[in-house]
């Protein structure tokens, strides 16, 4: 260390160096010194003028969520305020959870558990609200607003709930919007979707969710001590409001349908049914019943795990939409695409005619007519008039399964309908592929019969059942049915005008058609469908009685029956040579069990009601309970 | 060990000079700025406490563990003074040894949040070695430096400096901490600068490090550094993601105005905004809590702190003090920027702790083997420059 002291080398220190390295650190802090000027003194005059005890978080503006209204401009959901109690779990200090848990669902009338399970479960972070309870009652509300500094964290909100003019009534097709769920929010929160947010779940609800929702704003906005908004300090972004739907359904003609379907429902003691009324020009529905149906209220509110399990274990399935979301054997409704096939592939004309029996043999099985003593020798009108099962299955004979397919599928069966309804089947149209697909082996003669008649693989869902018919009524263009007319912007302006979608054009000359129109009115006219030629009305039309299920003791089906009837634009005096219906209405009933075919009872009565037709022309004792098939 | 067999011969070498002589060699302001600086760190924490709710003093709170690191510190800082500071430049190559351990070992068995490996628990303290790696890191290049003096205008030294930071600085990017990796940076570029480093060659490599940050953009950078790095530089930032801490640290700036409002009263600290405010964030708790006034006071100390780190180099006769004091001073004054620049929103988010005022111990503790050191440097001087 001494040689230290003696032998010093030069230092390799550098004045010009020092005084820049010095120079950076007066530049550098100087900058810091001047940015916190302007932040503390030049702007900080904002945030410290409106309180020192308050507090600055970012919240959505939730946009006013679309009205929806019917085609005369009821309307059929509002929203109205209502308190809902939400918690933000940072705001809540760990310590306090239990006390303040306890307190909350001693004024909610919930559980301590419940309220933890929410707070535990909630999908987004800490700083994120958390809806606890919907639909709390004014007093509960105020208690809980002013037990502000015991709740810390707990805020009471004002939020527009869903209200459901018609509950049950239009259930099945608006659905309804309710608390968003985890899984859910997990893909929509890059959306914009808030963790206490309410989507669309079901219905129109749900498939015009983007439409009715808008666009959330956002703000800055003072909290106090316990963390309730106490002013807003600056809008980040204006909230959009939702678009208004006007739908093409028409709740006079809703109720009449209902009103129909429920007095059959009761008469026989029926337990699921739909009634479905269209305008074939547009593909507009007027109409969609499906029963039994809900309250879509309770959803809005908020259901409770009691009233939802008890929805779902309903064998009937009131959740379902069963004119869209269930398919079923057509039955002799399914003879029009039989009947529209051998006419266009000129297998016979509407002269031919054909010997019908009470049974057709193929091999060792014999097929029977639903009359055992078959309608002799019958043209198309007198085959489809009367129903006649032998008549069709030599149709189907002539045309085969793929043909009788290409047929179906000309009329839109087979897959969607596209009607703006979330949840819509295919229904099946079976061909000799498909079988091949599906099960293994090509489709066999006597099932090509069945399916000739609507009882065999072949399945359709109302909707599509109706839509059929309806490009039957209007010369053969397969229209996309719509339930939403117009879209109307927040201002009150129609941004979508209704516009008819057109699915398809059937590749079928007018006259088939006009044969194939002519034939279901013979259906009326021979009676078979009982008194509706006495109506002053005229409807052509077809029923069907389509067996399902497995046989009883005494060897019978239950069946489910089926009407599709559609009226000429005049009424009373037009043709079915026309093609300018305006009114097309189908009945399922599930199950139905009557001597006669409730369907026919049950759009006869809707069409007495649309028409205001005095005379009742129903004829209840047709609905004594019975066995179609067997009682002929 | 070096304190034992370093006092004696401190004491001989000077025999002829009073004991009295190496206390005025002895710098009390350095000292002082310190130490007032680490109060106001204390007393952060203090706040920080009241507002979560518990006693100070309370075990395992913010302050009383700020107060028991500070008593750490203080004993650390006495070690390293009266250790004589020579004998670092013989123990370089085992410092350097010691260093790459350290941060092997954070790699291999530390903890962090979102899978990053940053703190190595230790008992009951958890410590992140990053912190004393920087100070070793400066001894190191000190030493290298020194040794190399008479040639250090040359490229070699340049490139022999690069080579030493290099695998530390890479082992602290895989942590990932980038902001502790850029500190090497800045603990690099000052020291070359002060040891009289050829100009055109710092130019090549400033502009060769230049041409690295889009490449490193690229294929090094992690997704959330990036979004971090770029968030305060986004008019309409995300402040519900990226820029929340930043939007919050701002608010809480500007509501501090020109006094503050008060110890303990700052809102959004109370309102546990801001998400580490007892750490990388605590100039927001300061500016919120006592204001513009505050905040220069805090400048002030860390220019005069500066100062005195700068002047302590000035005075070593040898490359070694020059030069360690140089790297002491880089690092401070880097920290103190992108610190307190990014609360303020002029600078990225970066991991970066405020040198002494930060709660972390082993940041506290190297600052004060840091400090030691150059007290070391001071006293072990014959003759004053000034």
């Amino acid at each position: 260390m001494s040689v230290f002291l003696d032998d010093r080398p030069k230092p390799i220190r550098s004045l010009s160096r020092f005084l820049a390295f010095a120079l950076i650190v007066i530049v550098g802090v100087s900058g810091l010194t001047a940015r916190l000027f302007y932040l503390q003194i030049v702007d900080g005059g904002r945030p410290t003028t409106l309180s020192a005890r308050n507090r600055t978080v970012i919240d959505a503006i939730r946009s006013p969520r679309g009205v929806i209204y019917d085609r005369e401009g009821r309307a059929l959901v509002t929203n109205v305020p209502t308190f809902v109690v939400k918690l933000r779990p940072s705001d809540m200090p760990l310590d306090q959870r239990p006390v303040v848990v306890d307190r909350l669902a001693a004024l909610l009338g919930m559980t301590a558990a419940e309220i933890n399970a929410i707070i535990d479960g909630n999908p987004g972070s800490t700083f994120d609200l958390v809806r606890i309870a919907g639909d709390v009652d004014r007093l509960t509300a105020q208690l809980i607003s002013e037990a502000g500094a015991d709740l810390p964290g707990v805020e009471v909100a004002v939020e527009a709930r869903r209200e459901y003019a018609d509950g049950p009534l239009m259930s099945q097709i608006l659905g309804y919007s309710a608390p968003i769920s985890g899984d859910q929010l997990k893909t929509l929160k890059d959306a914009g979707y808030l963790p206490d947010d309410l989507i669309g779940k079901v219905g129109i609800e749900a498939e015009y969710e983007t439409l009715l929702r808008g666009v959330y704003g956002s703000e800055s906005v003072e909290r106090d001590a316990s963390g309730r908004r106490s002013q807003v300090l600056q809008t980040i972004a204006e909230a959009r409001p939702g678009d208004s739907l006007t739908l093409s359904i028409d709740t006079k003609e809703q109720q009449y349908a209902q009103k129909a379907m429920l007095w059959a429902m009761k008469e026989v003691g029926i337990k699921r049914g739909v009634v479905i009324v269209m305008n074939p020009q547009t593909g507009e529905v007027l109409a969609l019943v499906s029963l039994p149906s809900y309250d879509n209220n309770i959803f809005a509110r908020g259901i409770s795990n009691a009233d939802y399990a008890k929805l779902l274990k309903n064998p009937d399935k009131p959740l379902l939409n069963h004119a869209i979301q269930a398919h079923y054997p057509p039955g002799s409704t399914y003879k029009l695409v039989a009947g529209t096939g051998v006419l266009a592939d000129k297998k016979i004309t509407s002269k031919t005619k054909v010997q019908t029996k009470g049974y057709l043999t193929l091999g060792s099985t014999k097929f029977y007519d639903w009359n055992h003593r078959g309608f002799g020798a019958c043209d198309i009108y007198c085959g489809f008039g009367h129903s006649s099962d032998t008549f069709f299955f030599q149709m189907a004979g002539k045309l085969g399964i793929d043909r009788l397919g290409y047929w179906a599928k000309q009329y839109g069966f087979g897959k969607p309908t596209g009607i703006d309804l979330p949840g819509e089947v295919a229904g099946i149209v079976p061909t000799n592929e498909w079988k091949q697909d599906v099960l293994g082996s090509p489709v066999f003669p006597g099932e090509t019969y069945q399916a000739g008649i609507g009882q065999g693989y072949d399945v359709v869902t109302p909707i599509q059942l109706i839509n059929a018919y309806a490009a039957l009524a209007n010369g053969g263009t397969v229209y996309q049915p719509q339930i939403v007319r117009d879209v109307v912007g927040p201002d009150g302006t129609i941004v979508r005008p209704f516009k008819p979608k057109v699915l398809q054009k059937m590749a079928v000359p007018s006259s088939v058609l006009s044969i194939m129109r002519n034939a279901a009115r013979s259906t009326v006219t021979l009676r078979h469908t009982y008194n509706l030629v006495d109506l002053p009305i005229k409807v052509a039309g077809k029923s069907g009685t389509a067996e399902f299920g497995t046989r009883d003791r005494k060897g019978r089906l239950p069946f489910h029956s089926w009407f599709v009837g559609f009226v000429p634009k005049d009424v009373r005096h037009g043709s079915f040579d026309g093609t300018d219906s305006q009114l097309i209405v189908l009945a399922f009933a599930y199950d139905s069990r009557t001597k006669g075919n409730v369907a026919t009872e049950i759009v006869k009565y809707y069409l007495q009601q649309h028409f205001g037709i005095k005379k009742d022309y129903r004829l209840p004792n047709l609905l004594k309970r019975g066995n179609f098939y067997q009682s002929n | 060990m070096g304190v034992i067999r370093a006092q004696p011969a401190r004491v001989t070498d000077w025999a002829a000079k009073s004991v009295g002589a190496a206390w005025r060699a002895f710098d009390l302001q350095l000292t002082t700025y310190a130490g007032l600086l680490v109060a106001i760190g204390l007393v952060m924490a203090y706040t920080n406490s009241v507002e979560s709710g518990s006693m100070p003093l309370e075990a395992g709170t913010t302050f009383s563990r700020g107060l028991m690191w500070a008593a750490i510190a203080v004993v650390v800082f006495v070690l390293a003074t009266a250790f004589d500071y020579h004998w670092l430049k013989t123990l370089a190559w085992p410092i350097y040894a010691l260093q790459l351990g350290l941060l092997i070992l954070t790699l291999a068995i530390g903890d962090g949040i979102g899978g990053s490996a940053r703190w190595v628990s230790v008992g009951p303290l958890t410590f992140q070695f990053s912190e004393i790696a920087k100070i070793l890191m400066i001894i190191v290049l000190a030493s290298y430096l020194a040794s190399r003096e008479g040639r250090l205008d040359s490229l070699a030294s340049i490139l022999g400096a690069c080579l030493l930071v290099g695998p530390p600085l890479v082992l602290v990017m895989l942590q990932p901490d980038l902001g502790t990796s850029l500190v090497f940076g800045a603990i690099l570029a000052g020291m070359l600068w002060m040891s009289g480093a050829s100009l055109r060659w710092l130019a090549v490599l400033a502009v060769g490090v230049m041409a690295m940050v889009p490449v490193a953009w690229t294929y090094l950078l992690h997704d959330y550094q990036k979004a971090r790095l770029i968030s305060f530089l986004d008019a309409n930032p995300d402040i519900q993601g990226a820029g929340y801490q930043l939007y919050q640290a701002q608010i809480a700036v500007g509501s501090g105005g020109f006094v503050g409002k008060g110890l303990t009263n700052g809102t959004q600290t109370q309102g546990d905004f801001l998400p580490v405010q007892a750490t990388d964030f605590v100039f927001a708790t300061l500016a919120e809590e006592l204001g513009f006034i505050g905040g220069i006071v805090l400048f002030i100390l860390f220019v005069l702190l500066i100062w005195r780190v700068l002047v302590a180099g000035w005075r070593s006769r040898d490359a070694f003090g020059t030069l360690f004091a140089a790297g002491v001073a880089s690092m401070i004054m880097f920290q103190l920027v992108v610190n307190v620049g990014m609360v303020l929103g002029v600078m990225p988010i970066t991991g970066i702790p405020l040198p002494f005022v930060t709660h972390g111990g082993a940041s506290l503790v190297s600052m004060a083997a840091g400090l030691g050191i150059l007290q070391s440097i001071n006293i072990r001087q014959t003759k004053a420059a000034w």
